[in-house]
């Protein structure tokens, strides 16, 4: 049960981290565009 | 390197400009002046534009760099596909207009972008929510199932399920809303679409979710993260082809040009394009875009007008001609008077068209015809548990009977199709478009430009006349020209040199070969180089035709020809083909009321066709499908357009509409007969949450299973 109540709000937190991540990139637009990262790269 | 080259020019052409204001005529509102400017947190400005006249990624790069130089901005990206860009400043340092100006400045067109066409970001996020609060539940709802097995401590267990419960619940009050809320609008309407009993299951799945986890038992708030979250990716595969569709529209109202020089009586006048008026005298010359449709009064020039009539080459115009807004002056110089303007111009009609297409509601799909049924006997055998049952029971039937698989069948197996069309040649521009794709059993096609190439081919030639005629040819770009160098290539002809080419639109060429002037002009069939003899050419069909047509008959379809040629060369190509049926020679409008005949015959009709005339016919025919190459005014009122050289891609993407129709009907086949056995099992109370923890997924994942057959 300790183990539990330590581990558990960990795996949660991490899981929440990635989400947080997500929606932060999602928000910026990062996902707008999917198509023109390939094209980016002929550029340089 | 080619690129840094172009860049570093930009850049150049950016510091001796960056002195002057942008130029735009005093007292015209900006193009981007209704830009939606949004705040973002930290005091910042986003914006998005659309950037008109990006040709290359390059451009795209130095439109970037050029924003980016700008004090005061915080980030700049330009999209060389769509010509979209996102600016993010200051607006203490700098603002809109600086940065707008600054893009005009080196020779782009920034224009404000409708909010219609950003992309739904609100989606995909509530997708995310939904995917991660999923994972998170089932791993928990592992432990308690788990705990069922081996024995688990009460208190481990109310840990495990409230904070479960915890995770859930974002999912079902934010992740599910457009489900929910689409459930509610379409029953404020009177109809019952197929998120209705999905939206009653999620409704019970988290009532039920909350009250078991406040009494100490499991529920079924794995299955429903599980559900909510599989539904929201479909919706994110679906809505890609409506947001092309818009953006297609935008980049095309950015072609044509927002200055233009006007001849008055003074003189010539710079003024913005949308004060020009009918009967107005418009001075284009090289290099210049064309501000409005018109009719060339003087002058004579080669101009670019590939929008509207695909051709890529420059075409000849001389007084009488019509001219678009958009075309681009190759060579020469034209003096226009103005037809139409500002939104009556065929680049702006054509734009407003496709936006229009984009918005038009697809027709509804097997799931939400069948959706009303579906509920009512879902509601039924659930009151029916409640009065024979128990609460238990009724919870579990509403559970199953959540139609997922069904309502994923239709957009995944779509979603594949239209992307195994495209990796085909074929670009369907949405999954309604595919779905009358499927059901077709005639189809027409167009013969110029379509089951031929739309460029001439020799025939036959003498190698003498030949080789006097390439000689000539080789110092032209003419369709003509091409043909008759490439002909003496393929017929081992020497090339010999030919000094002093003249060539005269409309006319010819003329220019000395082994010291005698020759001159090419066109002839009865073909060319004639005169004094010395003819050649014969004529429009070549394309390479898969006959292979194509055959494909097409195996299927079980009709398939004609319909040509606006002499019935002799129509009945030629047709016979060559292999086709059903001619009809020739017919007129646009003729083309439009045979379509309309067939239908109402019952016939379910492809028109492929590619010229300016074909628009009406392609908008008629249930389908319509526009060659990549031809006029991007049939590309535009087209449901799918042909990418590539030959016709193959027809006949793959017919097969592709139908793998996708049949993977559509056997999930919606799968998915009813699975509600029928969940639900009798669920009503005989063998269902608990474990067993819908595993088999909602196994019926979500045959949907999923069976949509990918379609693209293999």
């Amino acid at each position: 049960m300790s183990a539990l109540l330590l581990l558990l709000p960990v795996s949660v937190a991490l899981g929440a981290t990635f989400a947080f991540l997500f929606l932060r990139a999602a928000r910026q637009g990062q996902f707008d565009e999917v198509d023109d990262e390939a094209s980016r790269i002929l550029e340089d | 390197m080619a690129a840094s080259i172009i860049a570093g020019a930009g850049l150049e052409r950016y510091y001796t400009m960056r002195t002057q204001p942008a130029p735009r005529p005093s007292g015209e509102p900006a193009a981007w002046a209704d830009a939606p400017v949004e705040d973002l947190d930290g005091g910042l400005c986003e914006v998005r534009l659309h950037v008109g006249g990006l040709t290359c990624a390059a451009c795209a790069w130095v439109t970037e760099r050029v924003v980016l130089a700008l004090p005061g901005v915080v980030e700049a990206r330009v999209s060389p596909a769509t010509g979209r860009a996102r600016v993010s400043w200051d607006p203490a340092r700098v603002d809109l207009d600086a940065i707008c100006g600054r893009i005009a400045g080196i020779g782009y067109r920034p224009r404000g972008v409708a909010a219609a066409a950003t992309p739904d970001r609100d989606l995909l996020l509530r997708f995310g929510v939904a995917a991660f609060c999923a994972m998170n539940v089932m791993l928990l709802s592992a432990g308690l199932y788990a705990g069922w097995f081996s024995g688990i401590a009460p208190r481990e267990a109310a840990l495990l399920r409230w904070t479960a419960l915890a995770i859930a619940t974002p999912a079902a009050l934010w992740s599910a809303a457009p489900l929910l809320r689409g459930a509610g609008m379409a029953l404020l309407g009177g109809a019952i679409s197929v998120d209705l009993p999905v939206s009653v299951g999620v409704i019970a799945m988290y009532t039920h979710g909350v009250w078991s986890t406040i009494r100490g038992e499991d529920g079924w708030l794995d299955s429903m993260t599980m559900l909510i979250a599989l539904l929201l990716g479909g919706r994110v595969l679906e809505q890609g082809g409506r947001r092309r569709a818009v953006e297609a529209a935008q980049a095309l109202a950015g072609t044509a040009p927002a200055i233009a020089r006007r001849t008055t009586a003074m003189g010539v006048e710079r003024v913005p394009a949308s004060q020009l008026a009918r009967g107005d005298r418009l001075l284009v010359a090289l290099g210049e875009q064309v501000a409005a449709d018109g009719v060339v009064r003087s002058g004579r020039a080669r101009v670019q007008m590939a929008l509207v009539t695909g051709e890529s080459r420059p075409r000849a115009v001389e007084p009488g001609d019509r001219v678009v807004a958009g075309a681009i002056v190759d060579d020469g110089s034209v003096e226009i008077e103005v037809e139409a303007t500002g939104p009556d111009t065929l680049v702006a009609r054509m734009a407003a068209e496709l936006e229009r297409a984009a918005d038009r509601p697809a027709a509804p799909g097997i799931a939400d015809r069948l959706a009303p049924a579906f509920t009512v006997g879902t509601l039924l055998i659930a009151a029916l548990a409640l009065a024979l049952r128990g609460p238990g029971e009724t919870i579990a039937v509403l559970v199953v009977a959540c139609p997922c698989a069904l309502a994923l069948a239709a957009p995944l197996s779509t979603a594949a199709g239209l992307g195994a069309a495209a990796r085909r040649g074929l670009l369907v521009r949405s999954g309604d478009a595919l779905r009358r794709l499927a059901a077709v059993n005639l189809v027409a096609f167009d013969k110029t430009g379509t089951l031929t190439v739309g460029e001439p081919v020799v025939l036959d030639a003498d190698p003498k006349v030949l080789r006097i005629a390439a000689a000539l040819a080789r110092k032209s770009a003419h369709p003509v020209s091409r043909a008759l160098v490439t002909a003496a290539s393929q017929r081992g002809v020497a090339l010999a040199d030919a000094t002093d080419v003249v060539e005269t639109v409309g006319m010819g060429l003329d220019g000395i070969v082994d010291g005698t002037l020759w001159s090419l002009r066109r002839g009865e069939s073909g060319v004639v180089v005169e004094g010395l003899g003819a050649i014969l050419m004529r429009d070549a069909p394309r390479p898969d035709v006959a292979q194509t047509v055959a494909g097409l008959r195996a299927l079980g379809l009709r398939v004609a020809l319909i040509s606006g040629d002499a019935s002799d060369v129509a009945q030629a190509i047709g016979a060559g083909a292999g086709v059903d049926e001619v009809i020739a020679p017919a007129r646009p409008e003729e083309k439009v009321a045979w379509i309309r005949a067939r239908r109402a015959e019952g016939h379910r009709v492809l028109f492929v066709g590619d010229g300016v005339n074909d628009g009406p016919a392609l908008a008629e025919a249930n389908v319509g499908i526009a060659m990549a190459d031809g006029a991007a005014s049939s590309v535009l009122v087209a449901d799918a357009v042909l990418v590539g050289e030959g016709l193959a891609p027809v006949l793959a993407g017919l097969r592709v509409a139908m793998a996708a129709d049949r993977a559509t009907r056997a999930g919606v086949v799968r998915a009813l007969v699975y509600n029928a056995l969940a639900v009798t099992a669920a009503f005989a109370g063998f269902v608990n949450p474990l067993v819908a923890a595993v088999l909602m997924p196994i019926s979500s994942l045959t949907a999923i299973l069976g949509a990918r057959r379609v693209g293999a």
